[in-house]
């Protein structure tokens, strides 16, 4: 990809495109001008002679044959036009002219698209252009997807000006859900709130505060109640103390980030919004599809038929969600029947490899990664 | 990456270029995504042209005539006061070239600034840095969201999107507005908007051999039948139809055909001309050669990424109950998307730790519990650490000591 190619192209039919405009103009002028002064000409005149105006006619398409617009234009076009076309030979070049190309003859569901679309927009916040979509494609379900975020949103809106009531308020009625996930954002919440308490209305409203909500956390959190606790000692220069890291806006914003990732989680919602995954990862597979697309140009019917794609997609690791083992001697993935097994020597193959290997007998193989030996039986099946 | 693995110096498979040095993959990443970029770059490319060839002729024409007429008047025998009246009128018809051409050059302008601006925003992509690259990758995707909607009529979402995204630059959407006006005429039944289309980009379409005016024409003839005005329709065939007969005499035919059968008929085959959905049929051709005529792509761009993504991350493990609320295909409505979508391929093996859900690899190696349940170290470390050097399997609540775990070499 050579985008200073493209840029260079550009240049020249931005500069053409100027001097074309500002050569045409030229010419116009010129034709207005020599009319202009025949009709000067005309004026200057004497009454009488009727022919004089013929020969100031025919002087004037003289001249303006001699002067030649028409070439002249034509001649400006040509350059224009050849700037633009090199200009679009550079593009087909470098860009893939048909992504579409890669595309199966299909069609997807406009109402799934559409709901997965209103759910993107709410997941991530922006509840005026979920509504206006929704209001717009008249999709009947997708309004319910609007509720659940909004809530999570008002809550981190409040966050965002310090307020932690409503967060509060939240794990509290999610308490069982979060202690059974070993999540510790209610306690962090509570920290928070003790340090606004501490520093608007003193140590013992603080203290206070502690002796009400600390308790239950005990068990799980002794090391850090006891630092938050350090706090009194330093209530009047929190700020230069060794706490300050729990007054500082990224301590916030981390914990906003938590609260926004357990709300998710209890929604039963993934963090990043599903649409940005999928799009992001098709960004990634569709090089390895058009090169594929391109390789079985021949067979559209096979390409539609296909049940596993026939070459492997590398993606980045944030595209990871599950364990997969390839059997690196038979290059298939494992399944239920086909399990992974660990042989002695710590390498991994896949079970009918294993069989194979054994030509199914008990007696000892060799790994064909190292030269130690084992039996069938001496594997044993891993799980990831 | 993984190949590396193989222990006691066998490498299963040569490393690939890409492996062996993740700059290279990263960048080779990037300029491979640029590319995917064509309809961004394409689409101004195309109006910027259509204008200037529009504008050329244009300028020729009146050049041209002014010059006729200068020659005509030479020929004629006029009067002084005619001659000058003729004058006077050829000079204010070149003035109103110069606004003309003004006003072109303005719209002109607007695109080569609009290429910029794209050109820009792709060269703006750059190796390493991260928040730059998540930032042009949610551009990425409000583009082709915005793509989306100004193809299924959206356009008020589509508009509000680009403004509060600030992509109205990356955005084609007063082009999309000149197809709407087109579309919106054709669903209240009037062909006379995608007619003068047609008369606009006519050279193109002919190169391109659409025959879209002709499917047009058949329209307007199909509904004088239905109103039963058939002297009118037969005029009119013999004026917009008979042009066709070289290359569509069949079509052509059975057309000329509903004059004896009437809008009533029941004989399927020319029932089906009269079938209201033929308008909606000329709307998709019409979008067709829409995205034809500017180089865009012929599906939406959300389709193909959605495509090309669904297949790439579908593998049968997400189909599983106790499948990870991240993954996409969690979700029922990805799953029924992705549904006719094949899998994917793995020959590599990829390791998701069950606990921290990190990539295992030679830094975070896979370690196996007795029970044959396995971990990445870090982990287990943690765990261990916090435990006194006890290790509980979290799916099956085994025990056992760090010491107990043994290695697993994944190749």
């Amino acid at each position: 990809m050579d985008l200073s190619a493209m840029q260079d192209a550009f240049d020249r039919v931005s500069k053409k495109q100027k001097v074309s405009y500002s050569k045409t103009q030229e010419i116009i002028d010129k034709i207005l001008e020599q009319m202009e002064q025949t009709i000067e000409k005309f004026l200057d005149g004497r009454e009488n002679a009727d022919a004089d105006h013929k020969i100031l006619l025919s002087d004037l398409q003289g001249q303006l044959t001699q002067y030649g617009p028409l070439y002249q234009l034509g001649a400006l076009q040509k350059e224009l036009n050849l700037a633009l076309s090199k200009y679009g030979k550079v593009m087909e070049k470098q860009f893939s002219v048909d992504i579409a190309k890669a595309y199966r003859e299909m069609e997807f569901d406009s109402h799934l698209v559409n709901q997965a679309i209103a759910l993107h927009f709410y997941r991530q916040g922006l509840f005026e252009l979920g509504d206006s979509f929704v209001d717009e494609t008249q999709e009947p379900n997708a309004a319910s997807l609007k509720a659940p975020f909004y809530e999570m949103y008002q809550i981190l809106e409040a966050m965002k000006s310090r307020k932690l009531e409503l967060a509060l308020e939240w794990a509290r009625l999610h308490q069982s859900e979060l202690d059974e996930k070993g999540s510790s954002l209610e306690f962090k919440l509570h920290q928070l709130q003790f340090v606004h308490v501490l520093l608007k209305s003193g140590c013992s409203a603080a203290l206070q505060y502690a002796r009400n909500f600390f308790g239950r956390f005990a068990s799980q959190h002794m090391g850090d109640i006891q630092r938050t606790m350090g706090c009194l000692l330093w209530a009047r220069k929190l700020e230069s103390s060794p706490y300050a890291d729990l007054l500082s806006s990224t301590h916030w914003e981390a914990v906003s980030l938590e609260f926004t990732r357990e709300c998710c989680s209890l929604l039963g919602q993934a963090y990043e919004s599903p649409l940005n995954v999928i799009i992001l990862a098709g960004c990634q597979a569709l090089p390895t599809l058009l090169k594929l697309a391109t390789v079985m140009a021949n067979k559209r019917s096979e390409w539609q038929a296909l049940k596993q794609l026939p070459v492997e997609i590398e993606l980045d690791k944030e595209f990871q969600f599950h364990s997969i083992f390839a059997c690196p001697v038979s290059r298939d993935q494992s399944t239920a029947e086909n399990p992974p097994m660990l042989m002695p020597c710590g390498h991994v193959l896949c079970k009918q490899s294993i069989l194979k290997l054994a030509k199914g007998s008990t007696r000892l193989f060799k790994c064909p990664y190292c030269p130690l030996e084992a039996t069938v039986a001496q594997c044993r099946q891993i799980y990831f | 990456m993984e190949a590396e693995n193989g222990v006691n110096g066998t490498p299963v498979l040569a490393p690939t270029a890409e492996s062996t040095n993740s700059n290279v993959y990263s960048n080779d990443h990037i300029s491979e995504s640029i590319k995917l970029d064509h309809q961004l770059m394409k689409v101004p490319y195309e109006y910027l042209k259509k204008s200037m060839r529009s504008n050329n002729r244009m300028v020729e024409k009146e050049v041209n005539a002014v010059v006729a007429c200068v020659a005509e008047a030479v020929d004629k025998s006029m009067s002084k006061e005619e001659a000058m009246q003729h004058l006077t009128s050829l000079v204010s018809r070149l003035q109103g070239l110069k606004r003309k051409l003004d006003e072109s050059n303005k719209n002109e302008q607007l695109q080569v600034q609009r290429s910029r601006a794209r050109l820009d925003h792709l060269s703006s992509l750059k190796v390493g840095d991260k928040d730059l690259q998540a930032e042009w990758n949610n551009i990425k995707v409000d583009r082709i969201l915005v793509d989306y909607m100004l193809r299924s009529s959206y356009y008020c979402t589509a508009m509000k999107l680009a403004e509060s995204s600030n992509i109205k630059e990356l955005a084609d959407i007063d082009i999309f507005f000149d197809a709407r006006k087109v579309i919106d005429a054709l669903h209240s039944r009037d062909c006379s908007e995608a007619l003068q289309w047609c008369s606009e980009n006519k050279t193109k379409l002919k190169k391109n051999k659409s025959i879209f005016e002709f499917k047009l024409r058949l329209q307007e003839f199909i509904e004088m039948v239905r109103s039963e005005k058939m002297m009118d329709a037969i005029m009119y065939a013999r004026k917009h139809l008979a042009p066709w007969g070289r290359t569509n005499m069949k079509e052509l035919q059975q057309a000329m055909a509903t004059l004896a059968f009437k809008s009533s008929t029941d004989c399927t085959s020319y029932k089906m001309l009269f079938d209201a959905k033929q308008w909606d049929n000329l709307i998709q051709q019409f979008k067709q050669e829409f995205y034809k005529f500017y180089g865009m792509a012929l599906e939406p761009l959300l389709h193909i990424h959605l495509q090309a993504g669904l297949s790439a991350l579908k593998t049968p493990f997400c189909y599983e109950t106790g499948c990870t609320k991240e993954d996409p295909l969690s979700n029922e409505t990805f799953r029924q998307l992705a549904e006719p979508l094949p899998y994917a391929k793995h020959i590599h093996s990829k390791l998701v730790c069950y606990i921290t859900k990190e990539l295992m690899n030679e830094d975070n190696p896979p370690l196996v519990l007795p029970n044959g349940y396995v971990y990445s170290r870090k982990a287990l470390e943690d765990m261990a650490k916090k435990h006194n050097g006890k290790i509980t399997c979290p799916r099956t609540g085994d025990t056992c000591t760090f010491s107990e775990l043994s290695k697993a070499y994944i190749s």
